[in-house]
């Protein structure tokens, strides 16, 4: 006899779907959401998706500059924040760290990192070193640490244990059992990390535009704001292929070192 | 007594792990210099303990261990790293950088003779790759020396570990079932590298066995350990079936022989 297929649980099962429904709509209130007021603005995003087409060809060379300025601010954040993310991981995983001390300070530190946007590195850094791409490449510094620190000391903490033990047992120091017992188990992970934050950071770097920090991000305000919308729809077709292409390559990186 | 290196005593030295396992229980152990010494014991009975409060991996609940006269550091620090340097470990599962190349895995070993910044830079001086290429070459697999350590068979990544700790140009080898992973043609060579070691460059050498036969083939002195405690020291000439009853507390069977002949 086969085994009896359980019953479904209906009350669980239409009790989370309605607790989803009340939510949503108690939020939907909360917001002030309304349909007729959605329906009487709707012609307005028509008129601007009107506007905003053919996208204006003619635009694009003058993109080159502002897009490869985005590039060159994703690779130094990836860079910078790749490199020091390194110390933060390893202190923040429980099998390598230093003591209970060091790693709840590390933590802590990286809760920090991972709690305030990229966004809000970015205007912190155009108020200290001004406007422009520095500000942009900073803040995404910071933005990589708190992405690949955290990634990766949560993989560093899955390594196998009896190779740094091994190290330890040579006499050697904590820094070398790191070096030689941990980080060679971890490698393939951080730099799979490592593209993926540069994944991001292109991505990123574009919003960062938006508040000063420098690359194509700032040509987008620029032109939204002077109702140039032909050329805000070139803008953001060349950056989506752009990114296509960015993360495919990246990909196929990451899926041959895994 | 010489002035050779590598004796071990251990004098009323206990172990109980956090858990509340006794690991040690009222030691007192002496090994002389040069000594070849097989500890045997079924599972949980002690025996990687006992290697491993030799290095200072494992810390005393109470008595007291020494390496050539000096108490073995029961804290972290330089003074165990020392000591440490002195002391190869072999172990089951081989523990090689898998990555990098046979070369590199044994230069490891010497780790603690360099300073600090030439190992992190892979800038080993000419000395220390030479004690690296010797090593390798009385294992036998010199021609192996740039290859990744991954694409070596086990028995080659065993004498890779072996290697790595004749790098350490140690006093003392700890071998902790070195021979568990390897089958048994392979097990054979690896004991016979092990004992030729011994002989050649006089270094004290435990190795922890489960297979009775291979204990009594290769030994030369005998320890057997129940429940953390010293059940058995002699001769492998002179020890019997009737001993290795004692020191497992039942008959033994195929399982605990390599050979199943020699039942």
């Amino acid at each position: 006899m086969p085994p009896v297929k359980p019953a479904r649980n209906w009350w669980l099962w239409g009790g989370s779907v309605g607790f989803l429904v009340a939510m949503t709509w108690w939020s939907a209130v909360g917001i002030g959401f309304s349909m007729t007021e959605l329906a009487c603005n709707i012609t307005g995003g028509g008129r601007l998706l009107q506007e905003s087409w053919p996208p204006d060809f003619a635009f694009l060379p003058r993109l080159v500059e502002p897009f490869m300025e985005t590039v060159y601010i994703a690779i130094i954040g990836t860079v910078v924040g790749g490199i020091l993310a390194v110390p933060v991981a390893v202190l923040a995983a429980r099998n390598l760290t230093l003591g209970p001390l060091v790693w709840f300070a590390d933590r802590n530190f990286m809760n920090v990192l991972r709690t305030l946007p990229d966004l809000f590195w970015a205007m912190l850094f155009a108020t200290a070193v001004g406007f422009g791409p520095v500000a942009g490449a900073l803040a995404l510094s910071v933005f990589t640490i708190a992405v690949v620190s955290k990634l990766w000391s949560e993989s560093l903490e899955a390594i196998d244990m009896g190779l740094p033990e091994a190290v330890r047992s040579v006499g050697g120091s904590w820094l070398q059992m790191v070096q030689f017992g941990a980080i060679p188990q971890g490698l393939q992970h951080y730099v799979s990390y490592v593209l993926y934050a540069f994944e991001l950071n292109v991505r990123a770097s574009m919003v960062l535009g938006l508040v000063g920090a420098g690359g194509i991000g700032m040509i987008l305000e620029t032109q939204r704001a002077n109702f140039e919308y032909e050329r805000v729809t070139m803008i953001i077709l060349a950056v989506l292929v752009a990114v296509l292409v960015i993360e495919q390559i990246s990909e196929t990186i990451r899926k041959k070192l895994t | 007594m010489s002035d050779r290196k590598g004796s071990i005593r251990f004098t009323d030295a206990n172990i109980v792990y956090p858990n509340g396992a006794v690991g040690m229980k009222d030691l007192n152990l002496e090994i002389e210099p040069g000594e070849f010494v097989v500890i045997v014991g079924s599972s949980g009975a002690g025996k990687s303990t006992l290697l491993r409060a030799v290095n200072g991996l494992n810390r005393l609940t109470s008595g007291h261990v020494e390496v050539d006269g000096v108490a073995v550091p029961q804290k972290d620090g330089r003074e165990l790293r020392e000591l440490r340097a002195g002391v190869g470990m072999i172990f089951q599962d081989f523990r090689l950088v898998k990555r990098l190349t046979v070369m590199s895995n044994v230069l490891i070993g010497r780790l603690a003779h360099v300073p600090g910044w030439r190992a992190m830079f892979n800038l080993w001086p000419a000395a220390d790759r030479e004690i690296a290429a010797r090593a390798l070459k009385r294992v036998g697999i010199s021609e192996k020396a740039w290859v990744k350590a991954s694409q070596l068979s086990g028995g080659q990544q065993q004498r890779v570990g072996i290697a790595r700790a004749l790098a350490q140009e140690p006093a003392i080898i700890l071998a902790d079932e070195p021979v568990a992973s390897l089958d048994p043609v392979t097990t054979h060579q690896i004991m016979r590298d092990l004992v030729r070691i011994n002989r050649e460059l006089g270094i004290t050498t435990l190795v922890n066995l489960h297979f009775l036969d291979l204990a009594r083939q290769y030994g030369q002195r005998i320890i057997g350990l129940r429940f953390g405690e010293l059940v058995y020291d002699g001769s492998a000439e002179t020890v019997t079936d009737e001993d290795f009853r004692d020191i497992y507390g039942r008959d033994f069977t195929e399982d605990d022989v390599l050979d199943e002949d020699a039942v």
